[in-house]
């Protein structure tokens, strides 16, 4: 260790502190959060590592300040100050293994502990305030490098900044565990008007699902693409439509005086509404299907589901989700007896929907009798959605166009293989040819050649017959006269020949 | 091995470490850009991977709440810093026990502390951060800002005698004189060492003097925050 100065002599008078917060030295809590009783021991920590979101977050009890509460999430439960966890050990393990963690003390075990402790306690001094790395490591002493790690690591786990204002762009991070603990944290009221998203963080449209494991809340969009947290499984969404109803409920008055209006104004909803009071015509409509005079809708209802597709038939993007009851928030939003009806679809599935439509259809041929008395709007507004059901795909169920498809592609597939074969085979044929024609044109080039050589040697031969009459000639005639010239004249004649 | 004058103590020659025990870089930003002001110092670690750097600036800068034209400037900063330093690294430097007088002269937010001691260079495993953690402990500092600017001082004065160390390797090196003592006394920084076989001869004690205690006390004070503002705009101004 370093040569420590001269011994500290005490403080000179002028140093008395004024300490604006409450000293991070002294601990003002009582007990860590791990002795504290009522925490939910749901999921043990020493199952989740970093890279796994951190279990259910369900916010566990606390230790208690004096004057504040201190929650920690359940899964974070192992922490003391006074000791160090396993869990610690496993995910920061630069501060324990090696020997770096042994030799340095900005790495050690000691170090680490100092961090956190430190961290936890400034933090639990504002509770309400988001203690931030810079702040945090500028009270720190030591390289900012371990001091972010320790921090991000306690930040992670819920011990710090747990349930404090996010700081803006921050929760754009892809952290996942970030945005599953600030998912958790962020408080999810079903009593909020407006149903804000916690996924995508908009306002959720005219329905939403809420998952009462988690204690949260999405919208439909990302309900579809998944996006929440991997511990939940899409069987844990409740669908809640923010409905007419929900935004101001009828009361009973208000449901005769619309009863009444209807019996008296058959299909005139303006009059219907005014009739009611303050209810606009599409209120008085929706309320009215849902009343009692549902179960007679019930019948055409049941008869739909034989018609009925699912969007995400429809939808490409959904053609890989295997088959087991899902909900289809992207059904028909605007009509809610669709919207039912692709619920209930796809709760039974396409068997059992088959059947009931079956008796759906019986039943609704009596109803029809039965129902001539009553409510001409009833039966127009029957029409209406018998036909808006019709405009849909014809009545094949997801199975079977499925199979259709597949049946399909095996048949392109062997026409395409067809294909490629007989072009392959053209073009064999093709090069055949060219061989061939070359070939033949070979053979009429031979044959010119050889007939010119031919005409060559018959030259020559000529050559040589008049070479041999010329010499002959010139012997006979000259004879006498030429015995001079027999000496000049063969020699100019066999040198030439 | 050379033996120097001062007798048992051997010098060696290592590579070039800060002697301590973690081979830290202090870094000093002060930045400026458009009327707005960053000041910091911190240590980094410099095994920590680059791409930290950048990581670490931009969040600075969103914590602090600074626009985005800090962010390139801090960067160039730290890593002008860092590189710095790594142009040292390879180099050697020699290390041998030898003691400096390290002062601090600091005020950070309200708390001015005024402070010398002696500090062992050739001591590799001295460690400033514990030194400020346990000064401030015992002077019971609350403001925690207090610490790592303590240990940034530290730092920063032992990187120049480390720093002022390899040059004189490289100037004895190059003249080629290899007579230990003479470098010794070349380096101005050297010149301040103490001669620790005066003080711990037969005749001197280890105890300091009486009269010597309080060149050596530390002395730590609070400021109110007017006084503060004012010795600020002064710093500002100059």
């Amino acid at each position: 260790m370093a040569t420590p100065p001269a011994p500290v002599p005490p403080v000179t008078a002028n140093s008395a502190p004024t300490p604006a917060q409450s000293p991070f030295k002294a601990p003002p809590f009582s007990q860590p959060p791990s002795t504290a009783g009522t925490l939910k021991t749901e999921i043990p920590p020493a199952s989740s590592s970093a890279a796994i979101a951190a279990g259910v977050a369900a916010v566990g009890a606390a230790a208690e300040d004096s004057s504040h509460v201190i929650t920690v999430p359940s899964y974070s439960g192992w922490f003391s100050y006074d000791s160090i966890s396993d869990t610690e050990r496993r995910l920061l393990p630069e501060f324990f293994e090696g020997e770096v963690a042994a030799v340095s003390g900005s790495r050690g075990p000691e170090a680490y502990k100092y961090y956190r402790n430190t961290l936890v306690k400034r933090f639990r001094a504002r509770p309400a305030r988001r203690l931030t790395l810079t702040e945090a490591r500028r009270g720190l002493i030591g390289d900012v490098g371990s001091v972010r790690r320790v921090f991000d690591f306690l930040e992670e786990w819920g011990l710090i900044n747990h349930g404090a204002p996010p700081l803006g762009a921050k929760q754009g991070k892809d952290k996942r565990e970030e945005a599953t603990t600030s998912q958790s944290s962020l408080p999810a009221g079903p009593t909020t008007p407006k149903k804000l998203c916690v996924g995508c963080r908009s306002v959720c449209g005219s329905a939403y699902f809420t998952c009462e494991k988690a204690d949260i809340s999405i919208c439909c969009r990302c309900f579809v693409r998944g996006n929440y947290r991997p511990g939940l499984t899409p069987a844990d969404f409740k669908k809640v439509e923010i409905s007419e109803d929900a935004k101001s409920d009828w009361t009973d008055k208000e449901t005769l005086h619309l009863l009444e209006a209807v019996l008296h104004y058959g299909e005139d909803w303006k009059k219907v509404s005014e009739h009611v009071g303050s209810r606009s015509e599409k209120d008085c409509i929706a309320r009215l299907i849902r009343l009692s005079f549902g179960e007679q809708f019930m019948g055409s209802k049941e008869q739909k589901m034989e018609f009925e597709i699912d969007d995400d038939v429809n939808n490409e993007s959904r053609a890989e989700i295997p088959k087991r009851p899902r909900l289809t928030p992207l059904a028909d939003a605007s009509n809610p007896i669709m919207q039912r009806v692709a619920f209930l679809s796809a709760i039974v599935g396409s068997g059992v929907a088959a059947a009931a439509a079956q008796a759906a259809i019986s039943a609704q041929s009596q109803v029809d009798m039965n129902d001539n008395q009553t409510d001409s709007p009833i039966s127009s507004t029957k029409e209406e959605v018998f036909s808006a059901e019709s405009s849909y795909t014809n009545g094949f169920s997801a199975n079977d166009l499925l199979k259709e498809a597949s049946t399909n592609a095996q048949v392109q597939l062997q026409k395409e293989q067809k294909d490629i074969e007989q072009s392959l085979s053209a073009i064999v044929d093709v090069q055949m040819k060219e061989i061939q024609d070359k070939i033949s044109r070979f053979e009429q080039k031979e044959l010119l050649m050889e007939k010119e050589r031919e005409q060559l040697h018959h030259l020559r031969e000529l050559l040589f017959v008049d070479q041999l009459a010329v010499v002959q000639h010139q012997r006979r005639p000259h004879a006498v006269a030429a015995e001079n010239k027999e000496e000049e004249k063969p020699k100019p004649i066999i040198t030439m020949g | 091995m050379k033996t120097v004058s001062l007798g048992a103590p051997r010098s060696s020659t290592v590579k070039f470490h800060r002697p301590t025990r973690d081979n830290l870089v202090p870094i000093r930003v002060d930045i400026e850009v458009d009327g707005q002001r960053y000041r910091d110092a911190f240590t980094w670690n410099p095994r920590d991977p680059d791409s930290e750097v950048i990581t670490f600036a931009k969040r600075t800068a969103k914590e602090l709440k600074l626009p985005a034209t800090f962010v390139p400037q801090i960067l160039q900063s730290i890593q002008g810093q860092l590189a710095e330093f790594r142009s040292y690294e390879g180099q050697e430097m020699q290390v041998k026990e030898k003691i400096m007088p390290l002062k601090i002269d600091l005020r950070v937010n309200n708390t001015t502390i005024r402070d010398q001691f002696l500090w062992d260079i050739g001591n590799l495993e001295s460690d400033p951060e514990e030194f400020a953690r346990t000064l401030c402990d015992d002077l019971n500092i609350t403001d925690p800002e207090v610490g790592p600017a303590i240990a940034v001082c530290i730092r920063e004065q032992l990187y120049e005698i480390a720093s002022q160390t390899v040059s004189a390797m490289r100037e004895a090196k190059m003249s080629k004189k290899r007579r230990a003592p003479e470098f010794a006394s070349n380096s101005k920084a050297m010149n301040n060492a103490v001669d620790m076989f005066k003080y711990f001869g037969s005749k001197g004690s280890v105890i300091r003097k009486r009269k010597e205690w309080y060149l050596y006390e530390p002395v730590v004070d609070v400021v109110p925050k007017e006084e503060a503002a004012v010795v600020d705009a002064k710093e500002q101004l100059k």
